[in-house]
């Protein structure tokens, strides 16, 4: 009697284990393309059919596309371009966004609402609506071709704001009221006490940002001509529009480019699956 | 108390302490000027970020709507001359805006759809299982890491006439060598976009998905098992109108990412593809202001793009609101 009542349950989850199973082949056949075809001669990527596991490692693929095709390692300058970017804008948006959220989530003052509708307001308006005119403002104050003129933008989202907002609102008054009996000024309460217990927020918060930003294409392709002040996303295509040639290191430089958002997801992921994403949907 | 004499000393503070210092009830009302200095406070901890929304989100978008009305060059020193709505008019009578239209509709709802029905099956799925639940997030999950170019990176070799494409389909059809052109027909040249923006951002939805099944209380699905529902019951009578928050939040959310595409489309292009099928209204955008310093249409073309995403947003929500459900 077990069996009868127990296969149609069984033939489900075979087959919902092989739907899973098919699509994270999908999911991961690229990615395992990328690191194998990065350490391969062009000649074996281009093989029919392609072979997963070369003969021979070429690991001279990540020198080559470190060093460019001119020898003129730009591709490291434009690296360290994207981390400064990419870091100072993640630094921005927390610190910008915590203050706000915790101004919006525990102080009552007239217009609160207010202010909260109308930075929500901001969500609406996509960026791709106002670079125009913000390019015209980076024109005007003389910022193409620098850092502040790729982060000035970007400083905060109201994304940031709204989780933030969400994540303090149930931030217990009792502490920070003790805090503030015992002489702890305003600033040294959000300091000390609300920023460290934000933890799980921040680093959700921290790890979108900086992939947003790692991730920015048009912004820079609007800002930055000169070469020295390029990111990453941009070198690549430029890299793509003028050498099209080695497959194999045109891949190195895709793992290269991938590395730092790897690292950044291992170290923080833990805060990520299951926390402070959803926040933002339960408010 | 001490809190009360510090901080505040002005006169015309002193005369309204008179008249608060007590509560309705005739109780002295205890720390009324610290309610003060907490909204002194929380301006300042609002004051930057307002500030900062003001300047560089507000003010733009007011600029870019008074731009689509007037005909400006990117590079001249003009101020920018106004004519009216002939920006508007212009664009509703080219060709290339409407073929714009027509390429962004298509990627925007062939991608729309299969993010918002394949991340709930596997969100369903995932949850169904009570190993490796993690680990199935995390992996799929990954690409989201990967930058977009660097996907698009990926998936240009892929689609190559000699690449992984070619050779999985053939396998699969059987028919040994014979290229389906990925990169160079318009309507597999639009699919292959598709796929690049689907892979990478299916994991992204499919977490939020997770969290939202995972919210609803396991004592309703134990009432259900109770009663006799089936599994499949289960899902459609019970998590599937209970997470309909997450639902809209996702749709909301895939259609105006979707609606904002460009770094694939822009790569592929780059790399030689035919730019036609795949001109998606921001590509349009980017090389009508920057390629053609036609700073006027490329914002009128902006206004329409920020009023379809109003109007869609809106019309997901009005269906949503139809007929709530609850299990409070």
């Amino acid at each position: 009697m077990n069996n009868i009542r127990i296969s149609p349950l069984r033939i489900w989850d075979v087959l919902i284990w092989s739907f899973l199973l098919v699509f994270a082949m999908f999911i991961i056949v690229p990615l395992l393309f990328m690191i194998t075809a990065s350490i391969m001669p062009a000649t074996e990527i281009m093989k029919l059919p392609y072979p997963w596991i070369s003969k021979t490692f070429q690991w001279q693929n990540y020198w080559f596309g470190l060093r460019g095709a001119d020898g003129s390692f730009l591709f490291l300058r434009n690296i360290l371009n994207s981390l400064i970017v990419s870091s100072t804008v993640t630094f921005t948006t927390v610190i910008l966004s915590a203050l706000s959220g915790y101004g919006l989530a525990k102080f009552k003052f007239k217009g609160r609402n207010m202010v909260f509708i109308v930075m929500m307001a901001t969500m609406m308006i996509p960026f791709e609506v106002i670079m125009i005119p913000l390019y015209m403002v980076a024109m005007k104050m003389r910022i193409q071709n620098t850092y502040l003129g790729l982060i000035l933008p970007f400083l905060t989202t109201a994304f940031g704001v709204f989780m933030m907002r969400q994540f303090l609102i149930t931030f217990p008054d009792e502490i920070l009221d003790a805090a503030r009996i015992d002489g702890g000024g305003e600033i040294f309460i959000f300091n000390r006490i609300v920023l460290p217990n934000c933890g799980p927020a921040i680093a959700t918060l921290a790890i979108l940002t900086f992939r947003s930003q790692w991730d920015n294409l048009l912004w820079p392709l609007m800002v930055v001509q000169s070469e020295e002040m390029k990111t990453i996303p941009q070198y690549i295509t430029k890299y793509m529009a003028e050498t099209h040639t080695d497959e194999g290191i045109m891949m190195a430089i895709a793992v290269i480019a991938s590395i730092p958002m790897f690292i950044l997801f291992s170290t923080m992921s833990k805060y990520f699956i299951n926390s402070t994403l959803y926040s933002s949907i339960k408010g | 108390m001490v809190v009360i004499s510090k901080g505040v000393s002005t006169v015309p503070e002193r005369i309204i302490r008179k008249k608060n210092d007590f509560t309705d009830d005739g109780k002295r009302r205890k720390n009324w000027s610290m309610e003060r200095k907490k909204a002194r406070w929380g301006w300042i901890f609002v004051a930057p970020t307002l500030l900062f929304f003001m300047v560089f989100s507000f003010y733009p978008m007011f600029n870019a709507f008074y731009m689509g009305l007037t005909k400006k060059d990117l590079l001249s020193l003009n101020p920018p001359k106004f004519i009216g709505v002939k920006n508007y008019t212009y664009l509703f009578k080219s060709a290339d805006f409407w073929n714009s239209m027509k390429d962004t509709a298509l990627f925007t709802l062939g991608t729309f759809l299969l993010l918002l029905v394949f991340s709930l099956i596997l969100a369903a799925f995932i949850i169904s299982r009570k190993k490796l639940k993690t680990l199935l997030q995390m992996l799929y999950y990954s690409p989201a890491l990967l930058s977009s170019v660097v996907a698009a990176l990926i998936w240009l070799l892929i689609f190559d006439p000699r690449g992984l494409a070619n050779q999985t389909l053939n396998f699969i059809c059987q028919s040994p060598g014979i290229d389906h052109k990925w990169l160079a027909a318009s309507n597999m040249l639009r699919l292959s976009t598709i796929i690049v923006y689907f892979w990478k951002y299916i994991g992204y939805f499919t977490i939020i998905f997770v969290a939202g099944i995972g919210s609803i209380p396991i004592s309703i699905h134990e009432a259900a098992e109770i009663d006799g529902a089936s599994r499949w019951q289960d899902f459609w009578c019970i998590t599937f109108p209970l997470i309909k928050p997450t639902t809209l939040l996702v749709s909301v959310m895939a259609m105006i990412q979707c609606l904002k595409t460009f770094s694939t489309q822009y790569l592929f292009t780059t790399a030689g593809a035919p730019t036609k099928p795949i001109n998606v209204i921001t590509l349009n955008i980017y090389n009508t202001a920057i390629r053609d310093h036609r700073i006027g249409r490329a914002s009128a073309m902006s206004m329409i793009l920020f009023l379809i995403m109003i109007v869609l947003t809106w019309f997901q929500f009005k269906i949503s609101k139809s007929d709530d459900v609850t299990y409070m």
